[in-house]
């Protein structure tokens, strides 16, 4: 009996529970609603912050419609096929996706030690009156276009790569690399720099006053303090680099082979990005290959989508755990 | 604690080397491109394309740099008061918060994609300044949004309270309070966006730009011509060695370090001027 009575209290409950819950959101959603409608700036503004979402979704929608028959024609092949060649009709993504992979791989080898120094420098080690200046020039270091890049590459750095290392052209991975980590370093620079600055001032004073050295202090204490806001920096830099275009294919020689061994940086690669550009205006609308490219962009998209979101989770775990402990 | 002293000097030195050779890479490039001042003439920035001149295609830069902004300008100040002024906390916020940062990682190749199969095709606007405008727009939008948030955020909140005290209703006193104080910080924002695209080449690749033009585009139907979409050309299809497109390269860097230079300059500035920012 008693048995019995537990039984339909909880049958009864639950549905009541899930029922107050559901009506707790409706009312939540009215009031929000209303608090918009009293507001003559406020439903313009909600429907312009919402657009965010919804390009985001048109994009995904749009490059999936468009590679959708690659997907049901090519299958994985589009990415661990290992024979790109639109001549022979064959979409194998996988000598792109390591192209892409190597040069960012060996361009963060080269930005990250020195973005996370500079950063530290600016933020702790440089006098307060050169930090703005120092940081707006290496801000005007970002805002240099991608197609400028590839043309210093092409004019100053290729040819010196080609007679460093006595080769018959200097557009390989790692010129391309060079070019990618002087893009990347900024990103790198400005998002740890932020984080580092953000390390409450206690913290060091706190170093100090028990005798440690500016370098124990930072050792001990900021970099501890600041590692999810580096390692995002490090993330936002993978993504800039991994979706660089134009410089990207202007140095690296474009050719899609996975070099033999695979670490040689001295051969030309060919990158994701660079078969979309290159090849977007030749491939009829319609055709395998022109789906094929879309295919590739969605890859692209994934990439950075799990870049980003990573990054945004590293960052704002980082935000409460010093609320937390501030 | 000599030892330590000593060996503090050693790190400190290579990570100033380090800072220092990032100022170096700016140096250097900026230096590599003014060496080619001597090769352009000033008559060739009036002079049609067709005559060997640069006319269209810094006319078209600028068109496409003016119409986004006045798209990206106006829509991400909006969702920018909305983050701050009016957003409730809760997933919605969140997920909003989260859509705006991932638009900003977009690879601009995939946002030049995009634009082509959205713009271009479904919305038939063809390969066109329009269709140029809103690709970028799609660009702009988290720099202007991200820009303007944070000028919002850092007027106090007490001036705002103040006007509401007098019985202004909110919207008024974001309007002729909040905003005049944030507008500095609003059109660094701006000009941040537009130094961000001015020299984009990969998004306008496929959605708005030709190599060559007879005179300037007279709707926002037709294609247009580009710095930076003819110095690519230029270079990756045509093979013309990096040298004879030198005043293309120069001309884009000069008008894209305008723009970032005015917008870090006229913040340091109105920082400086703000009294409740220091």
């Amino acid at each position: 009996m008693s048995d019995m009575d537990t039984l339909n209290c909880h049958i009864s409950t639950q549905p009541h529970k899930f029922g107050i819950k559901m009506l707790k959101k409706l009312k939540e959603t009215t009031i929000f609603l209303k608090s918009l409608r009293a507001e003559p700036l406020g439903a313009p503004a909600f429907i312009c912050a919402s657009s965010a979402i919804i390009l985001l979704l048109l994009m995904l929608i749009f490059i999936v419609r468009e590679g959708s028959q690659a997907f049901l024609n090519l299958g994985a092949e589009l990415i661990i096929g290992a024979v790109w060649d639109t001549n022979a009709g064959r979409y194998g993504g996988l000598p792109l996706i390591y192209g892409s992979i190597i040069v960012v791989f060996v361009a963060l080898a080269i930005a990250i030690p020195i973005g996370v120094a500079s950063s530290i420098f600016i933020s702790e080690i440089l006098p307060h009156p050169l930090r703005d200046p120092i940081k707006s020039i290496i801000e005007l270091l970002a805002s240099i276009p991608s197609v400028i890049y590839g043309f210093i590459g092409l004019l100053f750095i290729a040819p010196r790569i080609a007679s460093l290392f006595g080769l018959s052209t200097g557009t390989v991975a790692l010129t391309a690399s060079i070019i990618l980590a002087i893009m990347s370093t900024p990103t790198i620079v400005g998002v740890a720099g932020e984080t580092i600055a953000a390390v409450p001032k206690e913290y060091r004073e706190a170093a100090l006053a028990l005798g440690a050295t500016r370098w124990q202090m930072i050792k001990g204490i900021v970099l501890p303090a600041s590692k999810s806001g580096i390692l995002a920096s490090i993330l936002l830099g993978f993504g800039r680099a991994i979706g660089e275009t134009v410089a990207v294919l202007m140095v690296a020689g474009n050719t899609a082979i996975i070099p033999s061994p695979p670490w040689n940086i001295l051969s030309p690669v060919y990158t994701l990005t660079a078969a979309i550009a290159m090849q977007m205006g030749e491939a009829a609308v319609g055709s395998l290959e022109y789906s094929a490219l879309f295919g590739l962009g969605l890859i692209l998209f994934i990439i950075a989508f799990i870049v980003n979101t990573l990054a945004d989770v590293v960052v704002t775990r980082e935000k409460a755990k010093i609320r937390g402990a501030g | 604690m000599k030892a330590a002293r000593i060996k503090e000097k050693i790190i400190f030195t290579i990570f100033g080397l380090a800072t220092a050779l990032c100022v170096a890479a700016f140096a250097t490039i900026a230096a590599i491109l003014l060496s080619g001042l001597g090769t352009i003439k000033l008559e060739h920035l009036t002079k049609s394309a067709l005559q060997g001149g640069y006319f269209e295609m810094i006319i078209g830069t600028l068109y496409l740099l003016v119409g986004s902004a006045g798209i990206a300008g106006p829509i991400g100040l909006l969702a920018a008061i909305y983050l701050v002024e009016y957003a409730p906390r809760g997933r919605l916020t969140r997920v909003i918060d989260q859509a705006i940062n991932n638009l900003a990682g977009v690879p601009s190749i995939v946002i030049g994609l995009f634009g082509y199969t959205f713009f271009c095709r479904q919305l038939g606007l063809g390969i066109s300044l329009a269709a140029g405008w809103l690709t970028l727009t799609l660009m702009m939008l988290p720099i202007v949004i991200r820009g303007s948030e944070e000028a919002i955020k850092m007027v106090p909140k007490s001036f705002q309270e103040a006007a509401l005290a007098l019985g202004a209703p909110k919207w008024k006193a974001i309007t002729s309070i909040t905003l005049p104080a944030a507008a500095p910080g609003i059109i660094t924002s701006i000009l941040l966006g537009i130094a961000r695209v001015a020299g984009e080449t990969a998004a306008i690749l496929f959605t708005s730009c030709v190599l060559v033009t007879r005179g300037l585009p007279k709707s926002p139907l037709e294609p247009i011509m580009a710095l930076a979409f003819n110095l690519y050309v230029k270079i990756v299809a045509l093979g013309e060695a990096p040298e004879r497109v030198f005043g293309i390269a120069l001309i884009l860097f000069m008008i894209v370090v305008i723009f970032a230079a005015a917008a870090i300059t006229f913040r340091v500035y109105y920082r400086r001027r703000q009294l409740w920012l220091r």
